[in-house]
């Protein structure tokens, strides 16, 4: 019992060390191409410009959306970016790779690193760059919105977790939708859906209704992916709400491993 | 024109091939569309109302945007850069097809599949949501908004072609294209109803060519637009000026054609 616990720090402390030694590595590819650097944020900033405009003239027409004021809605439109950058810097465009991993064959190197190859995919492309532009107007529509609607300090510990909740079921539902591509083998559609599923996280969950609403928690979660660490900074605050999250996200996690894991066995490894 | 027929052909056997990609890319713009629709009927419900548009007329408007974008809406200049940068443009020069017609045809069938899968996943949003749909009071709207999409398929073709040759000036073109076909969609109207922007918006809006893909047909469909005809005549020039810029970038490009690659 005790080796055990000792050797699951030990590989927790392994895992750290590896996703340094990527990011520094990556870190330094992505600083050689400066113009792209900048066209990245640029189009980052182009495409949060237009979501705030949207919502902008929602609200120069009504007050409330699913009882979420203008200034509330810009946490939750902000706790996407977050999400994203996040993500970037843990898992995503790994999974943009795969589909080329998977039809060349290369994705054979993978399978014999010792480390899982889900992890090791994510790791290799981490990118502080691709979605940072979306992190740094994200954080400040929630400084903004967080700054309006006058909740105090100490939310942010809790607002901090559940984004870590929401990054969780980000992934989980990235691996799942993910494991069909040994199958499909092309990755760049099945990756739009997992972008979809993020561009419509940023609408509040209390306007979904009925069968909808179930869909949207249990199988597709894209109402808990940002209302609920939004609605811990909003003053919306609801222990229920919290655990359900938590629930999917060990739930989702779970069952997306268990798919992942499946469908390794159908990779054919398909190098010429 | 045979050798068209016999590039629709081949297209669009090879769209039949790929037929998962395009499933589940209407899997996503469902999920897409399924959300504001529920976005819609929360905002009426509780009391509030966009602009001149009533809940129905909404939901009609982003169901026909949903067809619209997959039927009307192209998206070939991935396909155009990737000729360009990769040298495959060579064989063109030294082929008796027209470059913009070659396209063109490639735009139409590969839209074939597409445009039966979004036919069958608006009838059944439209099941679901049924009584919430505005069906235009006179018969002959049908006609003119089928005129109106038309005109815009021709259009939004163009202005995709026109995207796609900056792959003779620029070599990193994802991020350029991207946001110049996302200015294209916002001010076409594909993000929201033109006459909800802001006035000044409004205004540049309905200068631009761009309405004419998304917004213009489904106004006539909400039998909102009082002169339909003028509508025609005014896509009609657009489509004449678009096509004689799309010659002349496409002259300037050859020029500057440097055949990497191949």
């Amino acid at each position: 019992m005790k080796r055990s616990g000792i050797s699951a720090v030990c590989a927790v402390r392994r895992t750290f060390r590896l996703y340094g030694s990527f990011l520094a590595q990556n870190l330094k590819n992505e600083m050689v191409y400066r113009a792209n650097f900048v066209l990245l944020v640029g189009m980052d900033l182009f495409f949060m410009g237009i979501n705030v405009a949207f919502f902008a003239i929602l609200y120069a027409n009504v007050t409330t959306i699913g009882g979420w004021t203008f200034h509330q809605t810009l946490i939750l439109v902000g706790s996407v970016g977050l999400v994203r950058e996040a993500a970037y810097l843990l898992f995503r465009q790994g999974f943009l790779e795969l589909g080329d991993y998977v039809r060349t064959g290369q994705f054979d190197a993978l399978l014999v690193k010792p480390i899982r190859p889900n992890i090791h995919l994510g790791f290799r492309h981490v990118s502080l760059t691709e979605s940072l532009g979306e992190g740094l107007m994200g954080l400040a529509l929630v400084g903004y919105g967080f700054a309006h609607v006058g909740t105090g300090w100490a939310a942010i510990p809790l607002y901090v977790l559940m984004l870590g909740v929401s990054l969780v079921i980000y992934y989980a539902f990235c691996l799942a939708i993910n494991s069909a591509v040994f199958w499909i083998i092309k990755s760049q559609e099945l990756n739009s859906i997992v972008y979809t599923f993020m561009e419509t996280a940023r609408y509040p969950r209390d306007i979904y209704r009925g069968l909808g609403k179930a869909i949207f928690t249990f199988v597709i979660p894209i109402s808990l992916i940002a209302t609920v660490p939004a609605s811990v900074l909003a003053g919306r605050l609801d222990w229920g709400l919290i655990a359900l999250a938590v629930i999917v996200a060990v739930g989702m996690m779970s069952g997306a491993t268990v798919l992942w894991n499946w469908s390794l066995r159908h990779y054919s490894s398909a190098s010429s | 024109m045979r050798k068209y027929l016999t590039v629709f052909r081949v297209n669009w056997q090879n769209s039949l091939q790929y037929r998962a990609p395009t499933v589940i890319y209407i899997l996503g713009y469902t999920l897409y569309i399924s959300v504001l629709l529920f976005l819609w009927t929360a905002i009426y419900g509780e009391g509030g109302r966009m602009g001149p548009y009533s809940l129905s007329e909404m939901m009609t408007y982003y169901l026909l945007q949903f067809v619209i974008n997959s039927v009307v809406l192209s998206y070939v200049s991935w396909e155009i850069i990737d000729h360009i940068r990769e040298g495959f443009f060579s064989h063109f020069l030294v082929k008796p097809i027209n470059y913009f017609a070659y396209w063109f045809t490639i735009n139409l069938s590969g839209k074939l599949f597409e445009t039966v899968l979004i036919l069958l996943a608006a009838a059944g949003i439209g099941l679901v949501v049924g009584p919430h749909v505005a069906f235009p009071s006179d018969p002959r709207t049908y006609a003119t908004f089928l005129v109106a999409a038309g005109l815009g398929l021709v259009l939004a073709f163009e202005l995709e072609f026109c995207i796609g040759l900056i792959a003779f000036w620029l070599i990193q073109v994802r991020v350029f294209k991207y946001m110049l076909q996302y200015a294209v969609f916002f001010f076409a109207g594909t993000l929201l109803p033109l006459d909800l922007f802001p006035r000044a918006l409004a205004e540049v809006a309905a200068r631009l060519p761009f309405q004419y893909l998304v917004f213009v047909p489904i106004q006539i469909f909400l039998e909102k637009r009082p002169a339909p005809l003028a509508d025609f005549a005014a896509a009609g020039v657009w489509i004449v000026a678009v096509y004689l810029l799309a010659r002349w970038v496409l002259a300037r490009g050859i020029v500057r054609y440097e055949a990497v690659g191949n």
